[in-house]
């Protein structure tokens, strides 16, 4: 619960809502507590009245007696209508207020969220799931919200009116208010019990849409495997055991769920009922009026819902205290790569030059290991190529470039500084980076492409689409620039979405270009164009290509050949196949692979 | 979804809503229960203010206690009995409402599964999971309390306006002139809040869609130092979300009050009515006390009759697409006379077979996408055909004709001599093995994927399997044994691991014929020596068909099949063929060389 304490701050943020907005509560349940009291009045005058008229019945004065009726019944109609008009104005603006505020405080946490996981460093995204952290950003925050805005409303709400009710019918009768109040507590308390069963099972009902979900998924995915085997009857028979298991879970919500109405019918109808029975008995013995009876039963019936509410807000209080805990957790992550005291300000641009001194990398402290003592230098303007197997570590060795990663041993150097002392935004500035998965947003292409440089104009985006080769293709597409990317535009084929890559890239003009395996999916003739392009900035820009083509790399001025996390052979295209090793073999089947391809 | 946007504007159509009713059929004496139930309810509601009335004129006014307390105790009878009607009922509508749905659910899914891999080509697989959970879960509400909560808050509708009538015709008058006002008011109130819905809707979609993005490409963000930027266009995202949402909140803000306000002044004119003709002496306390409570009672029925409306109404975009599917079959034809083969002896035969994944392609066109042109061969029992090709040569589809995944338009293939048309698909597939080389593991326990939830398999020929295979080693060496649950696909075991699986699941069905997809992937010697004999272990005495990568399996295949753009261009013996000079000769050097390297090194 103390979790919750946290949020302190956003009520005194927006006090000027908050404020205002537990003021038209407290007014609104004042105008409504009074409508009964009128109603009593009224019902109360009318056997008066009756009698009265009935005694001067035949004579003119019960004419005047009639209008005069007519007119004070009137008026308390009238009195009835514009007092709930009032309560209804102020219970509009208590939700005004209130729960528009709970939105605001809403949008500030989310804010807050997603400005954090910003900062935080790859490795964050190793160990959690995308799925949850979108729960966090959405549902957690949801169940912090209720209780920011509804809970405290209906606390408010629900005090004044019980406390007023209360006071207004002990004054009438200490006796029939002991009698009606009776079923309120155990209205309240069973509330809490059924609600916070209806939280428990439907949490239970939604793990196993998930089990249901994941198993069609499955299923379906797995299909060949499925037929092959002929298990489709028993995977059916399976799926109806999850279903069944489902239906049983959705049954047991709704056997909590089905004792809502029965709770509210007999505890409510109850106090009803005893109100007419204790007070039909006061009623004999004159204690009380046939109209505090009328009274009484409105107050019951006004008393029911903050009563309630009582139960609601305590179950409530309890889901937000856990969604809050689960958020703080985020929350509380120390972002692991950021500018600090090690961080050398003077540092504001950087040429290119980079340097490994015996790095190693391991994921966690004493996990395997991805890459062992790699040591190489590069100097700036030059390019280097690395080739090797899947898994052989090159992805994790181009990441520590612009520090995604950081290695576990050794140190990475750029124009002779540690990585780690360069801002980290001049550092990523100067580096424009192609990765090996191509990930574009749902976006146009020119927004796409002009995400590596926001200040970029569109010849600018002209410029990089061409160095890319990818001019053509956009001006093939309807709405050329302008066309969407994703899943409600085209779809890009892979060549074209590596290429949009690529271009995102080169708008930086950086002074380090790093392509990791960024060919891969564009044919030999568009490779060689997209290496003639980059060849134009040689000896201006250090250019890091990752590839398993020989084609791509074999200019390179160094070429590495990492194999499990280690520099296996190193040097340029023709002293590597002299070696006769990995690198030779691999040359030699891809001239292979091209002639088969040849073949008609 | 554009679709689903269209059926909302429709309405609700009598048409499909019949349909969804008819999956009720099986339980329609329930229904019929559930229907009286709700019936009692709704007579015994209005039913309490009526005798509150009675008691307060008879009993009260006139001090007789016992006549009162009579009543009284009557009262909480009713009470009572209504409270139990109240929880049966609602727990009998969701009791039939969840067993039409778990029907309905069985019925999507085996439909689906039924159909050709054609289909499964075709759609993706989340479109299928829609289907079978959450459209099927949209008409959850219709089957449960639709039709009969619908009917119960008509009748209490109609017991209300009874019960005002007899007790006093002005009075009922007046309240049910303040009626049409609250109706009004509350279909407006939910007209406006499902279009600010949508809205909600949409920005949630955003909002949630932004982040999926960003958190998924949170890497690209920060190379390219564009935080700020996204920041900024988050704060708008979620601003729009927070304005919606705002939005809403008047409605509803609006809507309490109003509600109120309107059964306060049905109470207002009742006073005054009331009053005025209690002066004339048409009318007593009690019955002005008893509208007091008939006022409020008005509101409940109209609320949840709109929203009944709105689920309806909801549902009908799930039941369109659920029926669609459903009235759409094309699983494969079994034969009518289905020729039986109690045991094959894994004879094989393909006759000029031409094959397209277009199912239209018309056999004389030349120019239709043919995977497969013109394919024979023939495989004798407990011989072995390697298939070998580059990438796109067709060798993946000749086993998918094998095992009937797909139907041919030309050509014949034939098991034991019969046209795998006439066989039973369960009897063909029963006695084919089929190891692909991306294995695919379903969660659940290593034992569970190796016999597939085959109740006639038991552990102890799962064990003989594993041992058989060589996989007993690294299944005893998990932490449950055979009771290891393999997570998400299998990632918790090694690429050599799950080929092992795969082979010990074919060898535990002991098929006639084996159909191998083997892996490109390389693994290391070790595992490869244990995979090399497994495979031995697993061909024996089995009719063979293999999609190579291995130098083993080329080199021990009785015939090699040699692939290429959809035509088999070489056959013969792994050393004829090396001979030739040809195609074979090539793809030896490409892929299988180096293993003869490796091996000799």
């Amino acid at each position: 619960m103390r979790v919750l304490a946290r949020l302190n701050r956003f009520y005194w943020k927006y006090k000027r809502l908050f404020i205002p907005g537990l003021l038209a509560a407290v007014v609104s349940a004042s105008f409504a507590i009074v409508v009964p009291m009128v109603v009593r009045m009224s019902v109360d005058s009318i056997p008066r009245f009756v009698t009265l008229y009935k005694s001067f019945q035949g004579t003119p004065v019960a004419d005047a007696l009639y209008a005069e009726f007519f007119v004070s019944l009137l008026f308390f109609g009238i009195v009835i209508i514009v007092l709930s008009l009032l309560s209804g104005v102020f219970s509009f603006l208590m939700r005004q207020t209130v729960v528009v505020a709970s939105r605001h405080i809403e949008y500030d946490l989310r804010n807050q969220l997603y400005d954090h996981l910003q900062n935080l460093s790859h490795d964050f995204y190793l160990r959690h799931a995308t799925g949850d952290l979108i729960t966090h950003a959405t549902s957690d925050i949801e169940q912090i919200r209720r209780y920011i805005g509804p809970a405290v409303m209906y606390t408010a709400r629900a005090v004044v009116i019980i406390i007023t009710a209360m006071t207004a019918m002990f004054i009438i009768s200490p006796q029939l208010t002991w009698y009606a109040l009776i079923p309120m507590p155990i209205l309240a308390v069973s509330v809490f019990f059924v609600a916070h069963m209806v939280h428990s099972r439907s949490d239970a009902l939604q793990q196993q849409y998930s089990v249901l979900t994941s198993r069609v998924q499955e299923a379906f995915a797995g299909i060949r495997v499925l037929k092959a085997y002929v298990r489709e009857e028993m995977e059916a028979a399976a799926f109806e055991d999850e279903s069944r298991v489902y239906r049983d879970r959705s049954l047991d919500l709704a056997r909590v769920e089905a004792a809502w109405r029965p709770i509210f019918l007999i505890l409510v109808g109850s106090a009803s009922i005893i109100v007419v029975w204790i007070g039909g008995k006061l009623v004999m013995e004159g204690a009380v009026t046939i109209g505090n009876i009328a009274e009484y039963i409105i107050y019951v019936a006004l008393m029911t819902w903050p009563v309630a509410a009582m139960g609601f807000v305590i179950s409530m209080v309890q889901r937000a205290a856990t969604s809050m805990d689960r958020l703080c957790k985020i929350l509380d992550v120390e972002p692991s790569i950021v500018d600090g005291d090690q961080t050398d300000t003077t540092i504001d641009r950087i040429t290119g030059a980079i340097r490994f001194e015996n790095v190693t990398y391991r994921y966690e402290t004493d996990g395997a290991i991805v890459l062992k003592n790699v040591d190489f230098d590069v100097r700036a303007g030059t390019t280097l190529a690395i080739v090797g197997r899947t898994g052989a570590g090159k992805t994790t060795l181009v990441e520590m470039i612009p520090r995604l990663l950081d290695p576990s041993e050794g140190t990475i150097l750029i124009d002779g500084f540690d990585v780690r002392t360069i801002p980290v935004d001049v550092l990523r500035g100067s580096i424009g980076y192609v990765p090996q998965e191509v990930f574009l947003f749902s976006d146009s292409i020119a927004d796409n492409i002009a995400f590596g440089n926001m200040d970029a104009d569109s010849a600018a985006i002209e410029t990089a689409a061409r160095e890319a080769d990818l001019l053509d293709n956009i001006q093939d597409f309807p709405d050329g620039f302008e066309t969407f990317v994703g899943e409600r535009g085209i779809t890009l084929s892979g060549g074209q979405k590596q290429r949009t890559s690529i271009s995102r890239a080169l708008i930086r003009n950086p002074n380090i270009l790093i392509l990791d395996d960024a060919l891969s999916a564009v044919d030999v003739n568009t490779e060689r164009t997209i290496l003639q392009h980059l060849r134009r900035h040689f000896g201006k820009r250090t250019i890091i290509i990752v590839s398993h083509r020989i084609s791509a790399v074999q200019d390179a001025d160094h070429i590495l050949v990492l194999d499990d996390g280690e520099v296996a052979e190193a040097g340029t295209h023709d002293l590597l196949l002299s070696m006769n090793g990995i690198y030779a073999s691999l040359h030699r089947k891809q001239l292979l692979e091209a002639e088969l391809e040849a073949i008609e | 979804m554009s679709k689903g946007a269209s059926t909302e504007k429709k309405g609700i159509d009598g048409q499909l809503l019949r349909r969804i009713i008819t999956y009720l059929l099986p339980y329609k004496g329930w229904v019929a229960l559930a229907f009286v139930f709700v019936m009692t309810a709704a007579f015994l509601g209005p039913l309490k203010p009526k005798l509150v009335q009675i008691t307060v004129d008879r009993d009260i006014l006139t001090g007789d206690l016992e006549g009162l307390q009579q009543m009284i105790m009557l009262l909480f009878g009713i009470l009572v009995i209504e409270g139990v009607l109240a929880f049966v009922n609602a727990y009998l509508t969701q009791w039939i409402g969840q067993r039409a749905i778990y029907d309905l659910r069985t019925k999507v899914y085996r439909h689906i599964q039924r159909q050709p891999l054609r289909f499964f080509d075709r759609t993706p697989v989340g479109k299928l999971i829609t289907r079978t959970t959450s459209d099927v879960e949209s008409l959850s509400q219709v089957l449960s309390a639709g039709v009969v909560t619908i009917m119960g808050d008509l009748f209490k509708l109609i017991f209300i306006s009874y019960f005002m009538f007899t007790l006093s015709w002005v009075l009922a008058v007046v309240t049910l002139a303040v009626m049409p006002l609250m109706l009004i008011a509350t279909f407006w109130f939910k007209k406006k809040v499902r279009e600010q819905y949508r809205e909600t809707r949409k920005q949630v979609a955003r909002l949630n869609s932004f982040l999926q993005e960003h958190v998924t490409g949170m890497r690209i963000v920060q190379i390219f130092s564009r935080e700020r930027e996204e920041m900024r266009r988050f704060t708008e995202i979620n601003d729009l979300h927070r304005q919606a949402h705002i939005k809403t909140i008047f409605y509803f803000a609006l809507f309490w009050p109003i509600i109120d306000i309107v059964a306060t002044t049905a109470l207002g004119l009742i006073i005054w009515f009331g009053g005025l003709n209690a002066m004339s002496g048409t009318l007593t306390l009690g019955v002005l006390i008893a509208f007091i409570q008939y006022a409020r009672q008005f509101f409940e029925p109209i609320r949840n009759l709109s929203d009944q409306f709105n689920t309806l109404q909801s549902a009908m975009a799930g039941a369109e697409r659920i029926f669609d599917l459903l009235d759409f079959d094309e699983s494969l034809k079994e034969s009518e006379d289905p020729v039986r083969l109690e045991k094959l002896f894994g004879r094989i035969e393909f006759q000029n077979v031409w094959f397209s994944y277009n199912p239209d392609a018309d056999p004389e066109d030349e120019e239709a996408e043919w995977v497969l042109k013109d394919v024979s061969f023939s495989i004798d029992p407990g011989q072995s055909l390697a298939i070998v090709g580059a990438t796109g040569a067709g060798k993946t589809t000749i086993i998918s004709l094998l095992l009937r995944f797909y139907d041919v338009q030309s050509g014949t293939i034939l098991v034991d001599g019969t046209d795998v048309k006439d066989l039973l698909l369960t009897d063909l597939r029963n006695q084919i093995g089929l190891v692909l080389q991306d294995v695919f593991l379903f969660s659940g326990s290593v034992e569970h994927n190796i016999t597939l939830d085959n109740s006639e398999i038991t552990s102890k020929q799962v064990i003989a399997a594993a041992e058989a295979i060589g996989a007993a080693g690294f299944i005893n060496r998990l932490p449950r044994r055979y009771g290891h649950e393999v997570r998400e696909r299998g990632m918790s075991l090694s690429h050599g691991q799950r080929q092992l699986l795969s082979f010990a699941r074919a060898l535990v069905y002991d098929p006639a014929i084996l159909v191998l997809d083997e892996a490109t992937s390389s693994v290391d010697t070790e595992t490869e020596e244990v995979i090399q004999r497994a495979l031995e272990k697993l061909m024996e005495g089995r009719t063979t068909v293999a999609i190579a990568h291995r130098l083993s399996t080329v080199q021990h295949a009785n015939q090699i099949l040699v692939m290429h753009r959809g035509e088999v261009r070489e056959r013969g013996s792994h050393q004829q063929l090396l001979a030739q000079d040809g195609l074979y000769r090539r793809l030896y050097e490409l892929q299988y060389r180096e293993q003869e390297q490796s091996v000799s090194a």
